[in-house]
């Protein structure tokens, strides 16, 4: 029996998955991204400054992700020395980014898969949010109305948590989410300039100064967050972790895994990482090869070479191909399938014993869930590293306001050369993302994004090998094989962002 | 000194005094919710968007989103937050859509891809036919972006996708429809959600350019702080530079909008306060050709004869 599953929704945008469903067990997934707009190709013969403020509109979720990525690699393709306020001006942008969406994918966008949303009805206690939340659903409730408190009701059919007090207090953390992450944002955009899609954001840094009174604004908000993830975030991924436990085996992909490092630790781009970068198969960890990525499209709407190196990429839309069922090409490290995201952070950077807050996250939590690392390889373990990357991120990002130099530069001196090329790679909160830009005549004459949703949710590559989220998805039983609340919570937990995935 | 029990008792005499029978009726009448029914239903549907303008609308402070889709609106449906998905949310798009929902308003965020149409599905359908199908039934619509408006940036000169905004697509097939433009890469909150408090308020906003009037009537650079400097020919040289951005490029010049008095984030902070130049987000010619760049850092000097 084949199911589609899409639209599938509380993710960012068209996304499809069909998938076949026997005796109750998906045996095969196809995930079809839905949406093609051809950055790279319009991006040709543009100014390269431009590229950073045209590739963050690949996606309003991580846009500075995409502004970073494309400032390294236009630093490297000009050959920038960056002052050390412009890579912390960077890290601190970025990392506040990554904490905002982290809390939204929690609380906004997979809540609701294990969160009872009808146990508001019964509150009885006295907190005006969720006074107000139960009134409202009881309204809407009681009106004669099609659909009902949407767009939280209706839901797809399965097990939602039980207890009562763990809903609700869930759901006051639900709306206290809706103002943290706007807090995150905010201190982004201190020196961002705007968020989503930062104007401030240039290779060598940004225009910004590092003034005091910006740089406790941005303490203050981010110590608001920092604390939020401590006190309401982790125990909430626990708490569901606990009352879900079998999802601690569900959802495992079936590659490597691939991480390209987060926030350098100095200005230079090879330096250091906060999060170590690394490639991952079979319990070891070997340093990360660019030439090794090439992206096959036997399966996808293009009808341009398959199995190309990134430098060499090409992009010629068929939408008619046949037997394509993806707008998404199928990126391969050294032809293999890898997962991004955060648990490849997290278990890159704790194989290499690299963080020691990594190392001991990981360890307390694994003694309390009596899991082993292998288990961060499902749905409950892409959501734990969510929380340790909050954890780990906020506090560096504390420490890195402090080694701000007050009143010092924020930008390197921007001088563009005629040509050059350059890889930036970084880590969207997704995972990996790698921008390739190459100059002529101070024109872009290629530009190349691979994007973690390219990884995580490409269709099958030239060898028939199925991507990381269809290599999770099959196998999974199902109860309801036409709604699949199962299929749907591993579909939540790689976070796709399918604007990212095709651009 | 007054004890807790005590205390308590007087804060629940307080309350019950400041309780909503005691009170003015103007007072009453402020704080009463509206009437549901009068309120709009919103489908909120995207194209060939980044999802960056329903992340600003998050970022809304007063009235907080919340309150925005529920009290304000009733968002019976919105890709990033619908609880439901697969056929049970295409019933509830097509039941809208079909006209067999009652009334409800169009939200539309991203640009139609005119040439490629299955460069955009919902389901098992394009986005464009969706939009077809909607013109028939909805009472009007909200284009949310620069994308939505003017196909911005996937419309950028040398795109394959023939993309175009929903006044376009609506006129190239003789579609007349209440369309209000909410222009920006991304929106500002305050420019979609006001919007919508206007229209359930006291009606459709004043427009100018399919625009509401309140939001988009003066340019960026009109309003700048920085205007001064401009008039005293204090120019910022480089970027980082505090003065007038113009020579590095600023399109406050050519970008009507109010961001250099409603700001961002809360009122954080915008572009130029943080010295970064206006890209003219929130103009109709966005990112649209490649020899007009954002910035002129790498500009060669004109030479006259």
């Amino acid at each position: 029996m084949k199911i589609d599953l899409g639209p599938v929704t509380r993710i960012e945008g068209h996304l499809n998955v069909r998938t076949t469903v026997e005796n109750g067990v998906v045996t095969d997934a196809q995930c079809m991204s839905e949406m093609f707009r051809g950055f790279e190709v319009f991006l040709q013969g543009r100014d390269p400054l431009d590229a950073q403020q045209i590739t963050q509109r690949i996606c309003g979720v991580c846009p500075y992700a995409h502004a970073i990525a494309s400032s390294y690699a236009q630093e490297k393709a000009y050959k920038l020395n960056v002052p050390p306020n412009g890579r912390i001006l960077h890290n601190l942008i970025q990392g506040a980014n990554h904490l905002y969406d982290y809390l939204l994918h929690f609380y906004q966008l997979s809540a609701l898969d294990f969160v009872d949303v009808t146990a508001i009805l019964s509150y009885t206690g006295r907190d005006a949010d969720l006074l107000k939340v139960k009134q409202w659903v009881k309204a809407e409730l009681d009106r004669n109305k099609p659909f009902p408190a949407a767009p939280f009701l209706p839901r797809l059919e399965g097990k939602y948590l039980a207890d009562r007090d763990l809903n609700i207090g869930a759901l006051k953390h639900y709306l206290e989410a809706m103002e943290l992450q706007k807090k995150a944002n905010r201190a982004a955009a201190i020196f961002g300039g705007k968020f989503p899609h930062s104007t401030g954001i240039f290779p060598g840094g940004c225009t910004q100064e590092a003034r005091i009174d910006l740089i406790v604004a941005y303490q203050s908000l981010l110590s608001e967050v920092r604390q939020f993830i401590h006190d309401k975030y982790i125990p909430d991924v626990t708490a569901v972790a606990m009352a879900f436990p079998e999802y601690w085996r569900i959802g495992a992909s079936k590659g490597g895994f691939l991480s390209f490092g987060l926030l350098p630790l100095t200005p230079a781009l090879d330096s250091k990482r906060l999060l170590a970068p690394g490639v991952l198969f079979d319990g070891q960890v070997s340093p990360v090869d660019l030439a090794k990525i090439s992206q096959d499209v036997k399966y996808s709407k293009y009808s341009s070479p398959s199995r190309l190196p990134v430098r060499d990429s090409a992009l010629t839309p068929a939408p008619h191909k046949e037997g394509a069922y993806s707008w998404a090409k199928a990126p391969r490290y050294a032809g293999k399938v890898v997962e991004v995201g955060p648990a490849a952070r997290i278990l890159i950077d704790y194989q290499q014993g690299h963080n020691p807050m990594v190392r001991d996250l990981v360890n307390k939590f694994a003694a309390l869930a009596g899991i082993t690392t292998a288990n961060l390889n499902s749905v409950l373990g892409r959501h734990l590293a969510r929380a340790i990357n909050a954890a780990v991120i906020a506090d560096f990002l504390l420490a890195e306001t402090e080694r701000l130099e007050h009143g010092g530069p924020t930008m390197a001196n921007l001088a563009v050369p005629q040509s050059g090329e350059g890889y930036g790679i970084t880590e969207a909160s997704r995972g990996a993302l790698l921008h390739y830009l190459r100059m002529e005549n101070q024109k872009i004459a290629k530009y190349e994004c691979v994007v973690p949703t390219t990884w995580n949710a490409s269709p099958r590559d030239d060898q028939g090998q199925p991507g990381a989220m269809e290599s999770a998805l099959i196998g999974t039983r199902v109860e309801n094989a036409e709604e699949q609340i199962e299929s749907v919570r591993i579909v939540h937990s790689f976070d796709p962002c399918i604007a990212c995935a095709v651009h | 000194m007054l004890d807790r029990r005590n205390f308590l008792k007087m804060a629940a005499a307080l309350s019950a005094a400041f309780g909503v029978q005691g009170m003015p009726a103007p007072v009453a009448a402020a704080l009463k919710k509206l009437d549901p029914g009068a309120v709009p239903k919103l489908i909120y549907l995207q194209g060939l968007s980044c999802t960056g303008c329903s992340i600003s609308l998050l970022q809304a402070e007063s009235p907080s989103p919340l309150a925005m889709i529920t009290d304000y609106s009733q968002l019976a449906f919105h890709a990033d937050l619908s609880a439901i998905s697969g056929k049970k949310a295409l019933d509830l798009i097509e039941r809208y859509i079909s006209g067999n929902a009652g009334e409800y308003f169009l939200a539309v965020e991203g640009a139609i891809p005119e040439k490629i149409p299955e460069a955009c599905l919902i389901g098992h359908k394009t986005f464009a036919q969706y939009l077809e199908e909607a013109a028939k039934t909805m009472t009007g619509a909200v284009a949310v972006g620069a994308c939505a408006c003017d196909g911005g940036i996937p419309a950028a000169e040398g795109n394959l996708t023939g993309a175009i905004g929903l006044k376009e697509f609506y006129g190239k097939r003789g579609i007349k429809k209440l369309i209000v433009n909410i222009r920006g890469c991304s929106v500002h909150p305050d420019w979609v959600w006001h919007t919508i408090i206007h229209l359930v308020k006291v009606g459709v906003p004043e427009l100018v350019n399919d625009a509401p009037k309140l939001f988009y009537s003066r340019k960026v650079h009109e309003l700048c702080p920085r205007y001064h400097d401009f008039q005293q020919e204090i120019f910022a040289k480089k970027l980082g530079d505090k003065g007038c951005l113009f020579k590095l490029g600023c399109l406050g010049p050519d970008t009507y909008a109010d961001c250099p008095t409603r700001w961002w984030n809360g009122g954080r902070t915008w572009c130029i306060d943080s010295n970064a130049p206006c890209i003219g987000c929130a103009s109709p010619t966005f990112a649209r050709k490649k020899n007009i760049p954002f910035y002129r850092i790498n500009e060669k000097p004109v030479t006259n004869g």
